[in-house]
């Protein structure tokens, strides 16, 4: 056994041409937390976990993976890392046992038990019905729960999940992040790229953001949390002047008005519920109240620029004391 | 590499071979082809007469596996052997699973052996059972009649049978510089359609430069000159020299093409 996190990344850089897919990005998760990896779309998030899975070359930094040093191009990943990157693909001629049957054949785990890791890796991911289907025939979402059942076979360590629940229903995606959870109860790490934020937020005690292949934050979703703004709100009232009156007599309520004719406000959870209660009060009828945003997702935004908004503004980050937060990296 | 995953990669490239039609059909003719071919010779009273030992193929039946073997250095051998090594690795791209078989535990050294192994093993599997077939035909079809060879000597069935068995292994070199050449198209292009088309179509080109007045010295480098090397086998006394060059070059050839490909697919970022 070794006390190094189950994976320790630093200074992990990628460059195509002039661009820098990923840039001096450190990553430590450790054995029991599901870390997200969050970040919009073209992040850097999948060119990141590509390299930490050695199918991409690095240009600078240093990987561990279970206590390893790893370079793809001297050796495999090491036995207990286990996971895909974007859509999982399979041979699309065999069933899905047997394509889970040679990949199993390529892991170093024991063989005696490879058909009852099988049986029970498909039953995990609700495919035992159709496990004897050619692939070619497979859904998007099926063919996403048999990533998530090749994953399983070496009884991973370490797991790497890029966004495992995109194509998958509802329940589908319910049955995974219980799934990442109870691996990680189990000791197992797992990195979970995302860009959803509520998923994030339900699943992982820690996560990385990263934004243009830069780290903009890492530490714990409950630090994040505390550092979130208010969440934001739709409101449309029977009369919007009248209740932007009753907003600036009201603390902790910021209300603006938005290019729709709505407004929106800015709360917690508290000063919202006085407002609303206000509103009432000075006979104000609320036609619509709808959550534009959750806390975090707000703050999400603020990490990661809006795709309106130009460069993120880190500046405007601030503690519940009104301490600027200076740099969000590395808390 | 591992020896363990070394095999263990072979093992996975062989059950995928068998799972596909077209390497079962490709197998299947080789070994229904040379039957049906003497059936033909044996029905019909015309004589390939233009082709080396096609006058023999009536008197001996050890002139049908050189009949085919003169035909197959022409045409067959360059599909044949590149039919899995220029598809081997591009079909991971094809079917993108490169990131499916990269995330075992195998390294890319381990792939890489294991799947040229099986190449490789498939060519060799695909000239053996052309040749076993041929010779079975032969036999079975027409008789195991003594052969006349090209110095007009006649050799006994059992002396007929060692040259053609020399005849066939003297084309394995070259078979396998073709699997090495399609291998490494396979690598370079990710399409199996180049993989498998290019060492063809190269195949064809080095084939009509047999007919050009070119400089000696390319005609020497050209993998295709030694699928006519066994032609010294049937001369008295036998002559091994085109032998031995042409192994020098398909081993050359062998080593490059297998050392650019490796080189390739070790330092490639494996895309989406």
């Amino acid at each position: 056994m070794t006390d190094r996190p189950a994976l320790e990344a630093h200074g992990v850089s990628k460059r195509y041409g002039t661009r820098d897919a990923v840039c001096e990005v450190d990553l430590i998760a450790q054995p029991g937390e599901v870390h997200g990896l969050l970040g919009p779309n073209g992040a850097g998030k999948t060119t990141l976990m590509r390299v930490l899975l050695g199918l991409v070359e690095r240009d600078a930094g240093s990987v561990h993976l279970l206590g390893c040093a790893f370079d793809s191009t001297v050796g495999p990943v090491p036995d207990g890392v286990a996971g895909f990157v974007e859509t999982p693909a399979f041979y699309p001629y065999l069933s899905g046992r047997r394509n889970l049957e040679l990949l199993a054949r390529l892991d170093s785990n024991d063989g005696s038990r490879r058909a009852a890791r099988i049986d029970e890796a498909l039953e995990h991911v609700g495919l035992a019905a159709q496990a004897d289907v050619g692939v070619g025939g497979y859904s998007a979402g099926m063919r996403q729960r048999l990533g998530i059942a090749a994953a399983l076979l070496p009884s991973p360590r370490l797991l790497f999940l890029d966004e495992p629940t995109n194509s998958l229903d509802p329940g589908g995606a319910r049955d995974v992040r219980a799934l990442a959870r109870r691996l990680a109860d189990e000791g197992a790490a797992v990195l979970l790229s995302s860009h959803d934020m509520a998923e994030v937020e339900e699943l992982c005690t820690t996560l990385t953001v990263i934004n243009r292949g830069r780290v903009v934050y890492a530490g714990s979703v409950d630090e994040l949390t505390r550092l979130a703004p208010s969440a934001v709100h739709a409101l449309r009232t029977n009369d919007d002047r009248a209740a932007l009156d009753v907003a600036s007599r009201q603390a902790g309520v910021k209300v603006a008005v938005e290019s729709d004719g709505s407004l929106e406000v800015s709360a917690d959870l508290e000063a919202l519920d006085a407002y609303v209660i206000s509103l009432g009060r000075a006979g104000i009828a609320i036609r619509l109240l709808e959550r534009r945003a959750r806390s975090l997702e707000s703050l999400f935004f603020e990490l990661t620029g809006r795709p309106d908004a130009g460069e993120p503004s880190l500046a405007t980050l601030h503690d519940p004391s009104g301490r600027a937060h200076a740099s969000p990296v590395g808390l | 590499m591992s020896v363990r995953g070394f095999w263990s990669v072979v093992g996975v490239e062989c059950s995928k071979l068998a799972a596909q039609l077209k390497t079962r059909v490709l197998l299947a003719s080789c070994v229904a082809g040379p039957f049906i071919f003497a059936a033909v010779i044996h029905m019909q009273s015309a004589l390939p007469s233009d082709t080396l030992f096609g006058r023999a193929v009536k008197e001996s039946g050890f002139a049908i596996p050189l009949v085919v073997l003169g035909f197959a250095a022409l045409w067959a051998f360059p599909v044949l052997t590149s039919v899995v090594g220029g598809d081997v690795f591009a079909a991971e791209d094809r079917y993108g699973t490169w990131k499916t078989l990269l995330t075992r535990s195998r390294s890319r050294a381990d792939v890489f052996a294991g799947k040229v192994a099986t190449a490789v093993g498939f060519s060799l599997l695909a000239v053996i059972l052309l040749a076993v077939s041929s010779v079975s035909a032969g036999v079975m079809v027409i008789g195991a009649d003594p052969l006349i060879d090209l110095s007009g000597i006649l050799l006994s069935p059992a002396q007929a049978l060692n040259r053609v068995i020399l005849a066939w292994a003297s084309v394995l070199p070259p078979a396998l510089a073709f699997t090495a050449l399609a291998v490494v198209l396979s690598v370079a292009t990710r399409s199996s359609a180049a993989g498998i088309g290019l060492p063809v179509i190269a195949g064809l080109t080095m084939q009509l430069y047999a007919f050009v007045d070119g400089p000696e010295v390319i005609r020497r480098l050209l993998i295709t000159s030694a699928f006519g090397a066994w032609h010294g086998l049937l001369v008295e006394p036998p002559y091994y020299q085109p032998l031995v060059h042409g192994t020098i070059v398909s081993g050359a050839y062998f080593v490059v093409c297998l050392a650019i490909a490796y080189s390739k697919l070790r330092r490639r970022d494996i895309g989406g």
